[in-house]
């Protein structure tokens, strides 16, 4: 059994009693609706006929009737329920398992992947216990009508078979002039995006020049080029569809006319012939089954998706809490990534920079320093614990990491530079209006703020600590700042900055690390950076070379060497464009 | 919200004449098929004149053609109705956008207007749906009732009750309908929005510890966005009732009043015929009515919801205030100026007061993110003070004429068209062909000509991804230097040149004559000025390069660490120029 299709199983087996009702009504419907047109056919004929019973075929007529309707509804009421909860059930595992797994899916899984694994796909493959019953149950009427069909004339199934035929056709030509057709139309649409996106990138040329009138004309120029390509859309669909539309009316009037000449030569009753004429309708809903078919095959490959993402494995955390210590980092013997064999004793409470060529290895020793990443071989040790005994509440509390490109997560300011960290009351989903802050919070975020020179901007927000973070577009070097302040509240033992002040102006830079050596002197801080200055003001430097340790001491003793000198310089070359 | 959808129902009354028209072609088969079937059976087949009774059929199969002809013809009119919409739409969106952008705070994310373009794509196939399936119900149920009272008029005192009857169940419960289809959209729409949010954090949310918290506020997304999906179900499932009573009880009644019909002269085939009616144009129409209002009326909803979100928020900003004005003075001068970029946050700039005689050369340094690109804005009138006035060649900058100064900012906008074109953007205005020499002359003095030799001469097509942002910006510069605008304001106009090109364009605009304001992004800006404004906090200090080393540690801080030798030892170009930096403004 393949992943997708266990997947599935355990999907069905998640739905809920509502999958059950589901089933019977789906079933039941369908049986009233393929006995309705022949119920209906022998009432009329009993009503005109000589001796009419007429209450049992009434009676027959009003159940039937009935039972289609309460069928319709309730599955209706069932469909939306047992879908409902099996995306519900399917969400929750795999947000969960992609936040258990961590950032490690980023090796695997893009992050547009990521989000539509667990987003889009979820919701078809929840869709799959519900499509397979329906589309199951659609076959009833459909293939019950065909046989109805060939009970009352053989040759009306021979007339609408071969129109059956004709629908499928048509349905195949029309997919392949669409996709041809929306090239054009998608191209239009994109000039007009590109148009937009450089006229607000150059907002404020335009605002200060007051061109916004010829802007907004030059953006939607490409406009009447964009309706041609519509238009010529429109016509294609409308082609196919009422090629298609009028097949099975024609269909129905032809089987009505064979039927009909039946029935003048006394093979068929009146009620026999409205019967077939449904029964015509009926089994031409043999296209929305094979639409199931489609569903089901898309419910399938979403689940396969999602079960590809739940095999990565799960991070696991220990029960340790961390002991007293001032922050001792330790390598032994770790290889992961790209670095192999690295030994390494971070004293604590000092500040150690790590420097070398791109690709040499310098973000994967800051991933493994907070646990970020886990090395293949050997263990980083904290204090003298090895960081996967640690819980995730212990590490948490004594790590800090800020990122050359920090992402902001939360709904205001506050909010992202306190992600995590323990506050009183329930979670709240981001994006939620009305986040209190404590005031003791509040300082605390300030303090890391005013350390990561983020206090003066951040108050000058429309709404300061309480601005969403969507209405504060950032710069690089803003971005980059609340995200310094985000691991100044965070790393209480040890700070990991990881190129973490690239965009910052040389002034601000200065002042962070008169942060960094003063007020957050007391942590043990490992820096990742291309620039001399930093690593001259590190108490030591981690000089990579390919993956090892090639150096590690003052800057000053490494400067020596011209090799060493050779990192700062080939930084810059390709920092410049 | 509706105002979008009258203006498309409006804009062409001829198209819904025509709309009109072919929708009765449409609906030819709803009008005759009962008849058709009644007639063929009694005068025809069960009366043994079958080719009556096929000629009887052979009509409503020319009628079913004519439908279709009409079918092609009405969706050309629903796509002639809604492609003006969508346009109209569209153009909401990006003018909503662009008027956001070029008003102080936070700009449109490029990614929101895709978001915008997708609601507004989504908006016009839900027009087009419920505009065809309200007209669609209109013409048929009109086309039946007609055909009904052709085949025998008492049949409408057993169809119509119940038809009506379940149309206005339908038309009561369609407000909750609306409500809850809406709380699904918006619950689907925020889970979607939360689990892009954890795709993209992961990293930072590990290194946050968050993942309980954050799985815990997805999770409640989730539950929402499930209870609305139950929600939906039940009344969706109450609506599927209604339908029932509209379509199904009239075939009841029809079966039940069959004898009195029949002892009305009624036959076999009429009863049938009436069934037809009913059970093949009459109950269709009413579903198609009750699904395309119930989902696509609510798409439509929700989607101009978003739409006008997104627009409004572009209006009402403050514009210019009164109609602009010629030039008066030079120079510019501040007075008591007060910003700030919300009424709950804290002043970038306070209490300013500056004066810039005309001729003069001003630097504004400072660290990043200190206010000096507002300090630009309020100069080029792109920005009001809050208190304060701000008077540039004598009347108030936001006032003044355009033409009149130049605002140059970091990210240099450089648009998709010849290169001329763009060069001559600022001076078309004026004077609509620009004389080549004088831009051959601007070219030169910012140092251009090697960039347009590289094109291919002034015809050359070019678009901002074509471009390295350096090369944007010489371009930018050359632009402004061909105005005749008195005052030039470069705000870090220069970030992304090296330090020489950067020297040769400054020392360009100052040979240009005129007044000129250098927001410095490098310090060497303030050694080529003649004065220079140090700016830290909300504090500001005014001097010449010599006196601000003296009197202010700051300035000497900024230059000092611009020492030629530790800034070549650490990064030969003198700075970073691929680094993204700007400014809260």
């Amino acid at each position: 059994m393949r992943s997708s299709d266990r997947l599935v199983t355990r999907i069905v087996r998640r739905s809920g009693p509502w999958l059950g009702v589901l089933a019977v009504t789906s079933v039941t419907g369908a049986l009233a609706q393929l006995a309705l047109p022949f119920v209906l056919g022998r009432t009329v004929d009993d009503l005109v006929s000589a001796a009419p019973s007429r209450g049992m075929w009434l009676g027959a007529c009003v159940a039937i009737v009935v039972a289609a309707v309460a069928c319709d509804a309730l599955g209706v009421w069932a469909t939306g329920a047992c879908s409902a909860r099996a995306s519900e059930w399917l969400r929750h595992l795999t947000v969960r398992h992609v936040l258990g797994a961590g950032p490690a899916l980023n090796r695997r899984f893009s992050e547009g992947e990521l989000a539509t694994r667990a987003g889009v796909n979820a919701e078809e493959a929840g869709r799959a216990p519900e499509t397979l019953v329906t589309g199951a149950a659609l076959v009833i009427p459909t293939a019950g009508g065909l046989v109805a069909l060939t009970l009352i004339d053989p040759w009306l199934t021979l007339t609408l078979a071969v129109g059956l035929v004709v629908i499928v056709l048509v349905l195949r030509a029309f997919l392949r002039v669409s996709t041809t057709l929306a090239g054009g139309y998608q191209e239009a649409q994109g000039d007009i995006a590109v148009r937009l996106i450089d006229a607000l990138a150059g907002a404020r040329t335009i605002a200060a020049a007051g061109t916004l009138a010829e802007e907004k004309a030059r953006v939607l120029a490409p406009l009447p080029r964009m309706r041609a390509h519509a238009m010529e859309m429109w016509r294609a669909n409308a082609r196919a569809g009422v090629q298609a539309g009028v097949v099975v009316p024609l269909l129905e009037v032809a089987v009505l006319g064979v039927g009909g000449i039946r029935l003048a030569s006394g093979d068929l009753s009146a009620g026999e012939l409205y019967s077939a004429a449904r029964y015509v309708v009926l089994g031409a809903g043999l296209g929305s089954a094979l639409g199931y078919v489609g569903r089901l095959a898309r419910a399938r490959a979403a689940a396969g998706r999602i079960a590809e993402l739940l095999s990565e494995p799960v991070r696991t955390y220990g029960r340790r809490s961390l002991p007293p210590g001032p922050g001792r980092l330790e390598l032994r013997g770790v290889t992961a990534g790209g670095l192999s064999g690295v030994d390494l004793t971070v004293p604590g409470g000092c500040a150690v920079a790590v420097v070398g060529r791109s690709g040499a290895g310098k973000s994967v020793l800051a991933a493994l320093a907070g646990r970020l990443t886990d090395p293949s071989g050997g263990e980083v040790l904290l204090d003298g614990v090895a960081l996967p005994e640690l819980s995730r509440e212990a590490l948490g509390g004594a790590v800090g990491y800020a990122f050359e490109r920090p992402v902001l997560i939360g709904e205001t300011v506050a909010d992202a530079l306190g992600l995590g960290l323990p506050e009183p009351g329930p979670a709240r989903p981001p994006g939620s209006p009305e986040t209190p802050q404590s005031p003791e919070r509040l300082e605390t975020l300030r303090a890391a703020a005013r350390a990561a020179c983020a206090d003066a901007f951040v108050r000058r927000l429309p709404a300061g600590y309480g601005t969403p973070l969507a209405d504060a577009p950032m710069s690089g070097g803003e971005r980059q700042r609340l995200g310094l302040a985000r691991a100044f509240a965070h790393g209480r033992r040890l700070l990991v900055l990881d190129d973490a002040t690239s965009s910052l102006d040389t002034l601000t830079e200065r002042r962070v690390s008169e942060a960094l050596t003063g007020e957050l002197g007391g942590r043990t801080r490992l820096i990742v950076t291309h620039r001399a200055a930093t690593a001259a003001a590190a108490d030591r430097v981690i000089w990579l070379e390919d993956g090892r340790v090639r150096g590690y001491d003052r800057h000053r003793a490494l400067w020596d060497d011209p090799r060493y000198r050779a990192v700062f310089q080939a930084a810059d070359r390709t920092g410049a464009p | 919200m509706n105002r979008p959808v009258r203006r498309a129902l409006r804009r062409d009354p001829r198209l819904l004449v025509r709309l009109g028209l072919w929708s009765v072609l449409e609906s030819v088969p709803a009008l005759v098929i009962g008849l058709a079937v009644a007639r063929a059976i009694d005068d025809g087949f069960a009366a043994g004149r079958p080719v009556t009774g096929l000629a009887w059929l052979a009509l409503l199969g020319g009628a079913w053609l004519v439908a279709a002809l009409g079918a092609r013809q009405v969706i050309l009119a629903v796509a002639a109705i809604v492609e003006p919409f969508r346009e109209d739409l569209l153009s909401r969106v990006v003018e909503g956008a662009l008027d956001r952008s070029a008003a102080p705070g936070p700009g449109t994310e490029s990614s929101a207007v895709a978001r915008s373009n997708l609601q507004v794509e989504l908006a016009r196939d839900a027009l087009a749906s419920v505009i065809t399936v309200v007209r669609s119900f209109v013409f048929t149920a009109v086309s039946v009732l007609l055909g009904l009272m052709t085949l025998i008029p008492q049949v409408l005192v057993l169809v119509l009750p119940p038809f009506v009857a379940g149309l206005v169940l339908f038309l009561l419960s369609l407000p909750a309908l609306a409500r809850r289809q809406r709380a699904f959209l918006l619950a689907d729409e925020r889970t979607a929005e939360s689990v892009t949010a954890v795709a993209g954090g992961l990293r930072d949310i590990a290194a946050c510890a968050a993942e309980d918290r954050v799985a815990a506020a997805v999770g409640r997304r989730v539950r929402e966005q499930a209870g609305a999906g139950r929600a939906l179900a039940r009344v969706t499932a109450a609506r599927t009732l209604s339908l029932a009573v509209g379509g199904w009880s009239p075939v009841v009644l029809v079966l039940a009043g069959a004898p009195w019909l029949l002892s009305e002269g009624a036959g076999a085939g009429v009863i049938l015929g009436a069934l037809v009616y009913v059970t093949q144009s009459l109950a269709p129409a009413l579903g198609n009515l009750v699904e395309g209002l119930g989902v696509s009326g609510v798409r439509l909803w929700v989607s101009l919801d978003r739409i006008e979100e997104s627009a409004r928020s572009g209006e009402g900003l403050p514009r210019a205030a009164g109609s602009r004005l010629p030039a008066t003075g030079g120079g510019a001068e501040l007075r008591g100026v007060t910003f700030a970029y919300g009424p709950h946050a804290e002043p970038v700039v306070a209490g300013l007061d500056l004066s810039v005689p005309d001729g003069d050369h001003l630097a504004v340094v400072g660290p990043s993110g200190i206010g000096k690109s507002t300090l630009a804005g309020l100069v080029a009138g792109v920005l009001r003070p809050d208190a304060g006035e701000v008077l540039v060649a004598g009347v108030p900058a936001d006032r003044l004429d355009p033409a009149e100064r130049v605002l140059i900012p970091q990210e240099a906008y450089v648009f998709r068209g010849s290169l001329m074109e763009n060069l001559t953007y600022l001076v078309q205005a004026g004077a609509q062909e620009a004389d080549e020499t004088a831009v051959d002359e601007a070219v030169a003095a910012v140092g251009l000509t090697g960039l347009v030799e590289r094109l291919g001469g002034y015809r050359a097509e070019i678009c901002s991804s074509l471009l390295s942002p350096g090369e944007r910006q010489l371009v930018a510069l050359a632009r402004a230097y061909l105005t005749p605008a008195r005052l030039i304001v470069l705000d870090e106009a220069t970030c992304h040149l090296d330090p020489v090109a950067e020297a040769r364009a400054e020392k360009a605009f100052a040979r240009r004559g005129g007044t000129l304001l250098v927001i410095a992004h490098r310090p060497a800006s303030a050694l080529r000025a003649r004065r220079v404004l140090v700016m830290d906090g909300t504090r500001v200090r005014l001097g010449t390069h010599e006196e601000l080393l003296s009197s202010s540690p700051l300035y000497a801080d900024l230059v000092g660490r611009w020492d030629p030798r530790t800034a070549s030892a650490e990064a030969p170009s003198g700075d970073r120029p691929d680094v993204p930096s700007g400014h809260v403004a």
